[in-house]
């Protein structure tokens, strides 16, 4: 697939991958890395076309270990780069991510999941989202992630990654799925829409005219390191109060909601409709950002309605941070499915029903 | 009157104090860096990525940008930094553990790429900053704390020759490999530095030096005993050359 | 005259350069510095010294600062 301008006028139709390469293409991506992987690989394929006719930097790397740390490099200097992988191969990731936030650097990472644990399959799934907002690297750390749950949104989330990232010097990670990846969709990509970020103050750029910069992780000191903490979880603390994102739909009266992330949330929507539809007082609720999560408005949440039920293609993820928001003050149920295709809008509507006869 | 014929280099910074153990040879090897990016008016151009061990110190000391690799993980954010910004002269320093062992797949394939950066790589057959374990380049019958008997084949297998190995790689401008157990030799090792950044200067891909060096903390040597190893063992089977220089085609 | 200067705070008593210096013009001094070792002295009564810098190329520690030749 190749898109030739790379800012096309008005609609076009276009799978996830490419609409999440094409975005970082416009967004002013200057460096990619990567390294194929199942479901993600066109987003490889088509930056090794588009970045090269356009003169910017891609390298074909010979891990993924590889590629986050080529990631790390470029941003020291300031740079906008980014790679693309999936699951299994996001897990060898967790070091430099966790390097990358004690660094301070602006990487963007887009993980397609597919299902695991271990190899497992390249069906969709949501089995990542620990891995995303939890994470497996060592240290106190938190990475910002977003989760679209469309095409469209895959595109306006990877503009906002790059902007995130460098605004807050955090590794940023758009979260998608093997079936947002892999499905079309019309999307239109406008301009990148956010305002360019001044590195000036601490960018690699040689020691020109100024005392020399040094990024690093090492603290000799544990005091030092306490002091850096403190620092890192402010800055986080402070994203938690701008960037927080989630989408609602007729939560205002709801009895029950429905909350779900990613491309689950697109057939919860569909039953809520039709659950409405019966008479029944049921809304749906989406975190977009989901790392920082919005707990703050789903503690409001719970004291409107009288319970939430939590579905995702998992075993149960997001539902543990549902239950730390709503904190005990009413019940959260489970429906879920480890891997595959999204779960029917009707079996859907029958748990939904379920849970208010109760 | 007479004319000085040494100072300390611009690039180190001022009034520091290395922190390696008496007799270390990581110290000659940076001074030679830093003489070098004196001598080619690199100081203010250059970009560092420094990795894990004893070699990571290299920021505390050498006054140029810098940022700070995971272990083995050197050349891929060089690889990084230079694609984002070809315009800056950019190098690492390494030890053998990060550059052979751990990191041997981004040093390899950094040289096949032709990656238009510099390595150094410190070659004292040891794990030094973790008190003297076993790593790629340990000697056939070297005690170490994790080879208590000595290295032997049926347990550990073989060292690797790195500047050999580096020198096989297409992309590889220039590899040789230097040791610093004589005045003599480290004014060679200073030599094959230069030439090495020169090659990046000039464009020619990726070139590297192994330095052979010496630990004797955890080789439990005096410092002089150290430089005898180094000439009588090492440089027995880590043979000091050029292994590759597309200039002169060797 | 050619001569060298030792910086004695960097000294870390390794003695390289001891061995090094063709007119044997350095020897363990006497004092103890803040790293706790004897740093060697440069001692050239008889202005021996050939500024070859030996001494300074082998040092590890760059306590051997300056040299100067001539």
């Amino acid at each position: 697939m190749t898109l030739t301008a790379t800012k096309p006028e008005g609609k076009v139709l276009i799978k996830g991958n490419y609409a999440i390469a094409n975005a970082a293409v416009i967004a002013g991506c200057e460096c990619y890395f990567g390294y194929p992987i199942t479901p993600q690989s066109e987003i490889g394929e088509f930056m090794s076309g588009k970045m090269q006719e356009l003169k910017r930097a891609y390298v074909s790397s010979e891990s993924e270990l590889a590629s986050i740390n080529m990631v790390i490099g470029a941003c020291s200097t300031g740079a906008k780069a980014m790679t693309s992988s999936s699951s299994c191969a996001v897990s060898l990731m967790q070091e430099a991510l966790s390097y990358a936030t004690a660094e301070e650097l602006p990487v963007v990472l887009v993980s397609v999941m597919r299902g695991g644990p271990g190899l497992g399959n390249i069906y969709p799934s949501q089995g990542d989202y620990n891995q995303a907002t939890i994470g497996g690297g060592n240290g106190d750390y938190k990475l910002i992630v977003l989760a679209p749950g469309n095409v469209q949104e895959c595109i306006d989330l990877t503009y906002k990654a790059f902007y995130l990232a460098h605004k807050y010097k955090n590794p940023t990670m758009v979260l998608a799925d093997g079936l947002l990846g892999q499905m079309m969709e019309p999307v239109t990509f406008g301009d990148y829409p956010y305002p360019e970020v001044d590195d000036s103050a601490w960018a690699l750029t040689g020691a020109k005219g100024r005392g020399r910069r040094v990024i690093r992780s090492y603290a000799p000191s544990a005091d030092d390191q306490c002091v850096f903490l403190n620092k890192l979880y402010a800055k986080y603390a402070l994203i938690e109060e701008k960037e927080v994102m989630y989408d609602e739909y007729m939560t205002e009266d709801a009895d029950l909601i429905v909350a779900s992330f990613g491309s689950m949330s697109r057939n919860v929507k569909s039953a809520v409709k039709i659950a409405r539809e019966k008479g029944l007082k049921v809304g749906a609720f989406r975190p977009i950002t989901i790392s920082p999560f919005p707990n703050k408005r789903l503690k409001e949440l719970s004291c409107s309605a009288k319970k939430f039920l939590v579905t995702e293609i998992n075993m149960g993820q997001m539902v543990r941070d549902v239950r730390l928001a709503v904190n005990g003050k009413v019940p959260v149920e489970f429906y879920g499915k480890g891997v595959g295709s999204m779960i029917d809008v009707e079996d859907l509507v029958d748990k939904i029903e379920s849970l208010i006869e109760v | 009157m007479a004319t000085q014929v040494f100072k300390v280099p611009d690039s180190i910074i001022k009034d520091m104090t290395y922190g390696f153990c008496p007799g270390c040879d990581h110290g000659v090897a940076i001074r030679l860096v830093a003489e070098c990016l004196d001598e080619l008016g690199l100081k203010e151009n250059a970009i560092t990525a420094t990795s894990i061990g004893c070699s990571v110190c290299l920021y505390d000391y050498l006054d140029v940008d810098s940022v700070e690799a995971p272990h083995g993980r050197a050349l891929a954010e060089a690889t990084g930094i230079k694609r984002a910004r070809p315009d800056k002269f950019v190098f690492t320093y390494q030890g053998d553990g990060d550059f052979a062992s751990i990191g041997l797949g981004e040093s390899t394939h950094a040289a096949l790429r032709g990656e238009n950066i510099t390595a150094i790589c410190i070659n004292n057959t040891t794990y030094g900053m973790t008190g003297g374990q076993l790593g790629p380049t340990t000697l056939l019958g070297q005690v170490t704390t994790t080879s208590p008997t000595g290295r032997n084949v049926e347990y550990y297998g073989y060292p690797i020759r790195i500047a050999e190995h580096i020198a096989l790689c297409e992309g590889t401008a220039y590899s040789a490999r230097v040791s610093l157990d004589s005045v003599a030799n480290i004014r060679k090792a200073k030599q094959a530095i230069k030439k090495a950044f020169e090659y990046q200067l000039k464009g020619l891909g990726f070139s590297f030096v192994e330095i052979l060096s010496t630990c004797p903390t955890n080789w439990h040597m005096t410092p002089q005993k150290a430089h005898d190893r180094v000439r009588d063992d090492m440089m027995k089977v880590f043979v000091p050359g050029v292994y590759k220089d597309v200039l002169q085609k060797v | 005259m050619s001569h060298i200067e030792i910086d004695e705070q960097r000294c870390k008593a390794c003695y390289l350069c001891i061995d090094e210096c063709p007119k044997k013009l350095i020897k363990v001094g006497e004092k103890v510095n803040k790293l706790g070792a004897k740093p060697v002295e440069f001692c050239d009564p008889k202005g021996e010294c050939l500024g070859c810098a030996m001494c300074a190329t082998r040092c590890p520690d760059m306590a051997i600062t300056k040299v100067f030749r001539g």
